[in-house]
């Protein structure tokens, strides 16, 4: 077997049998293999869009993705993606191929340091130097992609490994890192802060849904009636229906969520980090809470605040041993009449009126299946994509959280229609991030994907604009984008077809056209430049400091 | 203040860079470093100091797949 068969048999013995990717020199040996192999290759246009492509299908699935370029330029192309991947903690497998091993370090052509570049956006990162590492270096890759906290490994292979023999291989379980597991003594103690908390609140975060607990986390839910709150990669998680759920918290939460977070006494932190852009400034984050901090990974407890208790583990085990034996009647009465005093307003869609984005999304999520998977991109619409639509579980939300990658939105959507290709997809992008990868309209039209693009085009740089607007003084510095092409002619130049709307009276018809169109459709919808997103909290202020409207 | 840590590390491609870019990313300046063969293994004896607590870079340095084992030898404060 050559090095080339031998890493598609690894790849179907760990499950992958769709991968993303883009074929150059230093990957030829695997590319001609493919070709006799019963793994499915999705060739995208950008080695950029390949990767999110995986990402999008690891995220939709928990499962993990498979993204495949050449050395050099194909290998750098990657870099943004992995460090997407690894700070939302997705689950990756990124096969590089390499000059030949006698050609390393002489600076041959489209030779780069991958691995070098790799080493602090990955979860690891591996070169192959002997034939017989190959197949257990792949199997040691998907082990730690998967396990604990998920992230994204890299696989650089020398072009001459997989023209070359590899012995045989017998597949085995690698030996993976052993978990934590929280005590019973810690448990109890964070029980015990529960019963005599008087104002809880439930901050969840994406762990949940990479630990694959969101029906433990309900459960919690449902036997505690708790209030809880969600960050932007943990929306999904908790029922949207529930009474006392508040929505997503931080810079640009909703203003119950934030309210009832500043001024709870005990945070119970499931699967989150409090990333900055979550807590405001930090001295002033729920400044009379307790913390009981839940994680898989001992690196997030006591990084940015104290823990009174943290519980380290698998969110499976520790949610069904929690428990709050008291009850919190006045505070659960405080928070449903907080949310309904803060509840979002939406507009009717009125002929001869200016679009509001917001309500056209609200709109737009009433309108799509249940399980339908949202994708967006990065900037003032991935905002109000979070404040205004509904998920049913965290992989139906597919959005760039920690890295705030702009371009994110449609190769992600081509992942997630990839991995579930009979459900709904809909990719939410502004039309400043959708120039960011807008080759891979050539990936849907090659394939025939139906994904339905909704373009909220506002001809800006919106949330730059925005910040420039509120705290540069006005000084709009490149961010007017009004020279952005014609986006349904666009469409048809990729074969897509499509529709313009500019009139709050065409929203209806126009996403009723876009959810039943058959295969993939374009939406361009054209917005005033002046709104912004609501609420917000301006650098360094606390969250209960935030600006609900323009001042 | 200043750290002693000793590590034990599996001889792999960039597992020093690894540890060297983890305490340089985590705020904390290495201050001096000896490696030498142990084994199989590789054995690191490197000073940092820093102004956060220890466990930031300890936690991120227990992440690292290449390392066999870490240990804070003594901690003393900063000299200018």
């Amino acid at each position: 077997m050559t090095g080339a068969q031998a890493i598609l048999t690894s790849l179907i013995e760990q499950g992958a049998d769709r991968v993303f990717g883009y074929p150059g020199g230093a990957i030829m040996p695997l590319y001609d293999a493919l070709l006799d192999s019963p793994v499915t290759h999705y060739l995208c246009r950008h080695e950029q869009g390949a990767a999110f492509a995986a990402i999008g299908y690891a995220r939709a699935t928990n499962k993990v993705g498979v993204c495949i370029a050449t050395s050099g330029p194909g290998a750098t192309n990657l870099l943004t993606s992995l460090a997407d991947a690894k700070l939302d903690s997705v689950p990756l497998v990124v096969i590089t191929g390499q000059v030949a091993r006698a050609a390393m370090g002489s600076d041959a052509f489209q030779e780069v340091d991958v691995l070098g570049l790799s080493l602090s956006i990955c979860k690891h990162s591996m070169q192959v130097m002997e034939p017989g590492d190959l197949q257990p270096m792949l199997n040691r890759a998907f082990a730690i992609a998967r396990e604990g906290r998920p992230g994204p490994v890299l696989v650089d292979i020398p072009k001459d490994i997989q023209l070359g023999f590899v012995p045989e291989h017998s597949p085995r379980p690698c030996n993976t890192a052993s978990l934590p597991q929280a005590s019973h003594n810690d448990i109890e103690q964070a029980n015990r802060l529960l019963a005599q908390s008087q104002r809880p609140v439930v901050y969840i975060g994406g762990g949940v849904g990479m630990a694959s607990a969101v029906p433990q986390l309900r459960d919690f839910l449902c036997r505690t009636q708790l209030p809880h709150v969600s960050t932007l990669k943990g929306l999904g998680s908790a029922d949207y229906h529930h009474p006392l759920y508040l929505g997503m918290l931080g810079m640009h939460g909703l203003a119950a969520a934030n309210l009832a977070v500043q001024q709870s006494d005990l945070l119970l932190i499931i699967g989150a980090r409090l990333d900055d852009r979550v807590t405001g400034k930090l001295d002033e984050f729920a400044p009379e809470a307790k913390i009981i901090h839940v994680d898989i990974d001992p690196a997030e407890i006591h990084k940015r605040r104290h823990a009174n208790v943290s519980l380290l583990g698998d969110l499976q085990h520790i949610l069904p041993a929690l428990e709050c034996t008291s009850s919190k009647s006045a505070w659960s009465a405080q928070i449903e009449q907080l949310k309904q005093q803060k509840g979002n307003r939406y507009e009717d869609h009125v002929k001869g009126k200016e679009i509001d984005a917001p309500s056209l999304l609200r709109r737009l999520s009433d309108l799509s299946a249940d399980d339908a998977i949202v994708c967006c991109d990065v900037g003032q619409h991935q905002m109000w994509v979070a404040q205004h639509m509904q998920f049913s579980h965290p992989t139906r939300h597919l959005s760039s959280g920690g890295l705030g990658t702009m371009g994110f939105g449609l190769p992600a959507a081509i992942g997630a229609q990839v991995a579930e290709p009979d459900k709904q997809v809909v990719a939410v992008c502004g039309d400043g991030s959708f120039m960011m990868n807008v080759q891979e309209l050539g990936t849907l039209r090659r394939y025939q994907m139906p994904v339905k693009i909704v373009i909220l085009d506002n001809q800006r740089l919106g949330m730059v604009k925005q910040w420039q607007e509120l705290f540069h003084n006005e000084r709009y510095s490149e961010t007017d984008l009004s020279d952005n092409p014609p986006f349904s002619q666009l469409a048809a130049a990729f074969g897509i077809a499509s529709a313009e709307i500019a009139d709050a009276g065409e929203v209806e018809q126009a996403l009723t056209t876009l959810l039943e169109h058959p295969g993939p459709y374009l939406l361009h919808v054209r917005l005033n430049h002046q709104a912004n997103v609501w609420p917000i909290v301006p650098p360094n202020t606390a969250n209960h400091e935030m600006w609900e409207q323009a001042r | 203040m200043t750290y002693d840590l000793e590590l034990l590390l599996s001889d792999q491609p960039a597992a020093l860079e690894r540890v060297l870019q983890t305490a340089r990313y985590r705020g904390f300046k290495v201050r001096q470093l000896q490696m030498r063969q142990r084994g199989s293994g590789l054995q690191l004896s490197m000073q940092v100091s820093g102004p956060q607590p220890i466990n930031i870079l300890t936690t991120q340095l227990h992440k690292l797949y290449d390392l066999a084992s870490l240990n804070i030898e003594q901690t003393l404060p900063q000299t200018a």
